[in-house]
């Protein structure tokens, strides 16, 4: 796998939308996931807060499936729950459902690329594979930080590279050994970063899939930070099975007392791998 | 010892003049490490417990330095004007300085419609349809956290609030803020139809500029003023030369040593050299209008030098006294505020009493010497006959006609007019503000009341609501609280608006339920908390602590004046713990709060300053005059001038700050100058004459002159201050000419129908007694008194001198003297119709005329002196008056009197049983 990443490195014939395929190609295989999170706040003067949650991720295909992300703690928000449906070709819903509110998934509109949700600094797109058909991308010159060779890939908007703008939307930083996006910019119209988020403790799952176990997003002007440490991660479509991502699932509350049992492997397992047969002939596992 | 050190810069003239160069160049070194120091910082009093309240709240709510930008336009929700401001937006967060900018590009709103919940930026960058402008323009309306807050009930106008932290601890850190500012403002201008902002940085950048404006204003004019009214006083150009090298010494000294130990010129210090010029004169003018008289005395005959030299000494022997107690009154007036608690006024009450201790020293040394050598020759003031030329005399004329014409009516009328105008001071405010330093007409001013008229006021304080327990206000119960606050203050109808967490929480409420109008709070903690997960925290940080036990409403209002903002504050301090409880600890607090809260203090101060200044004033006047009375009596010209002052400033509803407020204590000092040489000129004249009407009358015409061109020089140098930027110093201006003016009423017309009442001694002539001690002692007419009542009673007797052969007394004529000797012999000498009787030689301390000066009678003999003699003459008629006026010294005098009659007749008695036997004999 090693070999063959270098290689490709080592292509310079690489395009960006290339290099983004190959990304995903390698990344995106399992489509059944179960993560405990321990997600922690920070503020610009550094007071912390820690919430405990899970996601639950089932994709049908790359542009269709449910997420569903529930908080455990701290208390006063267990059960609270965002229900998010992709759709093709990029349609997003949202439904949040508050237990204290009653039984109503409220669906949520005006989900944007910018806005974060439930307090934090990511965005549900922050969260989600990016649609590449949506964006236009483009290949910048190399840069090696810290003795590892990094492709840099410039997102850009279709309106704006049709209006001839050459400021990027968003910029991503590519290992050039596994392909792995461990940072990508966000830049506002001034061409400042207003946004970064960055990917920690990579971990090699087999089949040149990698994920990170730490994700931190840093909003630069607002000086707060969203990070995410997984805790726990199971590839199983048993843990994920459909009727999670119904309203009379959550409405019903059973959320609020069941939890996923402890696998007796390890914390990060891939012990029960769906991958959709069009991806695995691209495993290299 | 005293004589001495005032004859210092005569009699050592070449020392005196290079210890002042020294001094000089010394001090002139430390001009240019001068400083300006315009923060708020130094009117809040250091000892405030509140700062470090405000400090913990400010470091976690956030600062309340914040400056909005105000912009205006009929058409503000379009592409390219939101794009403009998204520009500036970007631009400002830029900035190093800048924590936070919170506007149209950062506000999030939540908005419920057809059952489904809308949570996000009001909008991340600018709309590029207009269509979307208008949404934007909408969701922003129908939020009522940004109503009134960001965006005008009418949409037309929106504010930028920037947030801003001096980490640089420059000088001009202010400076730099305003231009950047400045700069980004005028780069939008053209978009809209008015852009304006206002905050801390702006404030104290216009005080700092006006404030050199001030400089490069005030000192010049004054010292034109003062020239002009000298030249007119006194009509001598020397004269007027004279102040303005006082003045420019004692100016270099002052704010030398101010650059040198570290004490920044401040708003104001800055009136500081008016002041020197102005009150530093008025001590020159006494000096040379003494001067001047004793020119118009002296001899033709003798050369200019001769002249020259006797005037001035005359003048140092003359005025010394008098000169050293205005300057230390004056320089009380002063020092009096050197123990206020705001920064400002303490600064400028060491600074100011330094000036004018550096002043009197200045005149006292250079004065006499440059009088000496360069003093004019000619008197136009003084007529031969001792009468004076000029305007001065014709305020003279109508004043000595009043008060001559209608004493009583005159002191009725004062009575009258005092009643009235503490009446009137009943009404005083205070106030600190600093946005009410500056005058209306300013576009600072206009700027702050143009954002009024949309959006709520630029300023704002803080109520911190704390607890011990985390999560407390989690809890709907404490949320509640925070309505309910909020409530009372909507109740007082004062402040513009309050925020609060109640607020988001109620908002998003009334979106999730789509309840449009009603704003309930949620009723469960999980719900609060549920509905807190909608906002990003930088949302709330002003708001509610992050482990949520405090929380912090914030309270926006555009009240100028203290007296009425720390009228309603109070109203909340009592109100909140009611609300509260006990459970819940509150702070209200910000900066600009903490300043006007000052103003309170700044009453005590000046109350107390009044006082103290009095007290100390009585106490150096009753020791000066040797009695409780003539301490009363100093004041009385004194205290009415400021007592007209506060009434004028309640009936004009001229509020007291930290200009107004020092005007009473430095007027006092100024006014008591007057009265003091008036009391001086009038107790040398009583040892002179028994007629006190004819004296006070003299020292009317002699020393309203100089009192009257002092108190208009001041009044006009006083004035000169109106044309300053700053309300307060103007407003001190106005007050302080006005007082001089009620001063010269109060000298020419009240301190004169009072002296005719009264005879005082002073210390001073008393300690100047040259006599035999030993005399005195032994003396029966001193028997069983001190030293000090002897030196009194000698005081209001009369010295007179005789050569040898002169006649004190003769025989057969009446008169009503008593005589004691204090040098030489004096004989005793009947007349009988064939022989002259020698009866006896007196030696000194001995009593002779004591039977014509108790009963009218014809004189049994000659008294004539042997040597030449010094006598002090005891009137009959002036002891009689004196009873009232010195009753326990006159009461021992008659006892003593009475003794040696006693004796007398005793001897008498005696010599007859001696010759009735020898008769028998014969």
């Amino acid at each position: 796998m090693v070999a063959g990443a270098a290689a490709m490195a080592s292509d310079a014939r690489l395009s960006g939308i290339q290099i983004m395929e190959e990304v995903y190609r390698r990344h995106e295989q399992f489509p059944y996931i179960y993560e405990e999170q321990v997600m922690i706040l920070i503020d610009s003067a550094g007071n912390r807060d820690t919430r405990k949650l899970r996601r639950y991720s089932r994709l049908d295909s790359r542009d269709s499936g449910h997420y569903l992300l529930l908080f455990d703690d701290p208390p006063e928000v267990r059960g609270v729950g965002l229900l998010t449906s992709i759709a093709p070709p990029d349609q997003i819903s949202a439904g949040i459902y508050l237990p204290a509110f009653g039984d109503r998934l409220i669906e949520s509109i005006g989900q944007t690329e910018s806005e974060s949700f439930l307090g934090t600094d990511f965005s549900v797109y922050d969260l989600l594979p990016e649609p590449l058909e949506k964006y236009v991308f483009r290949r910048q010159a190399d840069e090696t930080i810290e003795d590892v060779n990094y492709f840099i890939v410039n997102v850009y908007r279709p309106e704006d590279t049709a209006q001839d703008q050459q400021q990027p939307y968003k910029r991503h930083h590519i290992r050039q050994d596994n392909y792995y996006i461990t940072r990508t910019d966000t830049f506002d119209r001034q061409g400042r970063i207003y946004k970064q988020q960055t990917h920690h403790d990579l971990k090699p799952l087999g089949g040149g899939m990698w994920r990170a176990d730490m994700m931190l997003m840093e909003n630069m002007k607002t000086r707060h930070q969203s990070l995410i440490k997984i805790t726990r991660r199971v590839f199983s479509r048993d843990y994920v099975p459909e009727e999670l991502f119904t309203l009379d699932w959550l409405i019903s509350n059973q959320h609020m007392s069941s939890q996923p049992e402890e696998p007796a492997s390890d914390d990060t397992s891939t012990e029960d791998k769906q991958v959709p047969p069009s991806q695995r002939s691209g495993d290299n596992v | 010892m005293f004589k001495r050190l005032l004859f210092t810069g005569l009699e050592h003239q070449l020392t005196t003049i290079i210890g002042i160069a020294i001094i000089t160049l010394f001090t002139a070194a430390g001009l240019n490490r001068l400083t300006i120091d315009t923060g708020l910082d130094s009117l809040i009093p250091a000892s405030d417990p509140m700062r470090l309240v405000y400090e913990r709240i400010s470091s976690e709510f956030g600062t309340d330095n914040r400056t909005i930008i105000y912009v205006r336009d009929a058409n503000l929700w379009t592409p390219n004007k939101l794009a403009a401001l998204e520009k500036l937006h970007h631009q400002l967060s830029a900035l190093e300085y800048v924590t936070r900018v919170d506007d149209l590009f950062s506000l999030h709103t939540i908005r419920g419609e057809d059952g489904k919940i809308d949570s996000r930026p009001l909008m991340t960058e600018a709309p590029s349809t207009l269509q979307e402008a208008k949404r934007i323009r909408e969701d922003a309306l129908k939020n009522p956290l940004i109503v009134d807050n960001f965006v005008s009930i009418d949409a037309t106008v929106t504010a930028i609030i920037i947030s801003i932290r001096d980490t640089s601890n420059k000088n001009d850190f202010n400076l730099t803020v305003n231009n950047d500012l400045n700069g980004l403002v005028a780069i939008i201008k053209p978009v809209f139809d008015e852009v304006v902002q206002v905050g801390s940085p702006r404030i104290n950048t216009e005080l700092k500029t006006s404030l050199i404006e001030d400089f490069k204003l005030l000192g010049p004019l004054s010292a034109f003023i003062l020239v002009l009214s000298i030249v007119i006083f006194l009509r001598s150009t020397m004269a007027a030369f004279i102040p303005i090298v006082t003045s420019i010494l004692s100016i270099i000294w002052t704010f030398g040593l101010m650059g040198w130990v570290g004490i920044p010129v401040n708003i104001l210090s800055v009136m500081l050299p008016s002041l020197i010029i102005v009150i530093g004169s008025t001590e020159d003018t006494h000096l040379i209008a003494s001067y001047l008289h004793n020119i118009a005395n002296s001899k033709d005959s003798e050369s200019s030098r001769q002249r020259r030299h006797i005037a001035s000494r005359l003048m140092l022997n003359h005025m010394g006294l008098p000169l050293v107690l205005t300057i230390s009154t004056t320089m009380l007036g002063f020092a009096s505020n050197i123990f206020s608690s705001i920064g400002l006024i303490q600064d400028f009450a060491i600074t100011s009493t330094l000036a004018i201790i550096f002043n009197g020293a200045i005149t006292l040394l250079l004065v006499p010497i440059i009088l000496q050598h360069f003093g004019p020759l000619k008197n136009r003031i003084y007529q031969p006959d001792g009468h004076m030329n000029g305007v001065a005399s014709m305020v003279l004329g109508a004043f000595r006609f009043s008060s001559s014409r209608f004493p009583r009516s005159i002191l009725v009328i004062t009575g009258i007019l005092c009643i009235f105008f503490i009446y009137a001071a009943s009404k005083l405010h205070v106030t600190n503000d600093p946005l009410s330093y500056f005058p209306e007409h300013r576009p600072l001013i206009q700027d702050a009341k143009l954002i009024h008229q949309d959006l709520s006021g630029i300023k704002l304080f803080f109520i911190a609501l704390e607890t011990d327990r985390e999560k407390s206000f989690q809890y709907p119960k404490n949320i509640q609280k925070l309505a309910d606050i909020q409530d009372f203050i909507k109740q007082q109808g004062a402040f513009d608006r309050s925020i609060s967490l109640a607020d988001h929480l109620a908002f998003v409420n009334r979106e999730f339920r789509q309840d449009n109008g009603k704003l309930d709070l949620p009723e469960s903690r999980e719900l609060v908390s549920q509905f807190l997960l909608f906002f990003h925290r930088s949302d709330l940080e002003s708001y509610v602590s992050h482990d949520m036990s405090k929380a912090n409403i914030i309270v926006r209002h555009n009240i100028h004046d203290s007296h009425t903002l720390n009228r309603y504050v109070n109203e909340l301090k009592e109100a909140i713990p009611k609300i509260i409880g006990n459970e819940i600890q509150v702070s209200i607090v910000s900066e600009n709060l903490m300043v006007n809260q000052a103003a309170e203090s700044l009453m005590v101060a000046q109350v107390k300053s009044l006082v103290i200044l009095l007290l100390v004033i009585f106490l150096i006047m009753s020791a000066m005059y040797t009695s409780f009375k003539g301490g009363v009596i100093s004041l009385i010209p004194a205290v009415i001038p400021i007592v007209l002052m506060f009434g004028t400033m309640g009936l004009l509803d001229i509020p007291l700050n930290p200009g107004t407020a020092m005007v009473a204590v430095i007027a006092i000092g100024i006014a008591i100058d007057g009265t003091i040489h008036l009391l001086s000129r009038y107790n040398e004249l009583c040892r002179r004459t028994d007629n006190y009407i004819e004296a006070v009358s003299i020292t009317v015409q002699e020393e309203s002159t100089p009192l009257v061109t002092a108190s208009l020089s001041l009044a006009f140098g006083f004035g000169i201050l109106l044309l300053s930027n700053f309300t307060v110093i103007a407003q001190f201006g106005a007050l302080a000419a006005a007082t001089m003016l009620f001063s010269i009423y109060a000298n020419l017309l009240i301190t004169p129908l009072i002296m005719t009442h009264v005879r005082l001694v002073s210390l001073h002539q008393i300690l100047a007694i040259k006599v035999d001690k030993e005399v005195l002692e032994n003396s029966p007419l001193f028997a069983d008194m001190t030293n000090y009542q002897r030196r009194k009673a000698i005081l209001i007797s009369e010295l007179n001198e005789f050569d040898a052969g002169e006649k004190l007394i003769e025989q057969d004529t009446s008169g009503r003297n008593m005589y004691l000797l204090l040098s030489g012999e004096v004989d005793v000498i009947r007349h009988n119709p064939n022989e002259d009787l020698h009866l006896a030689t007196l030696k000194p301390g001995q009593v002779f005329g004591e039977i014509g000066f108790i009963r009218e009678t014809l004189r049994t003999a000659d008294v004539q002196a042997r040597t030449p003699v010094s006598v002090l003459r005891f009137d009959y008629d002036k002891l009689k008056k004196d009873l009232n006026l010195f009753p326990n010294i006159v009461a021992k005098l008659n006892f003593n009197i009475s003794c040696i009659l006693g004796e007398r007749l005793a001897d008498v008695v005696e010599s007859m049983s001696h010759a009735q036997p020898h008769k028998q004999e014969e």
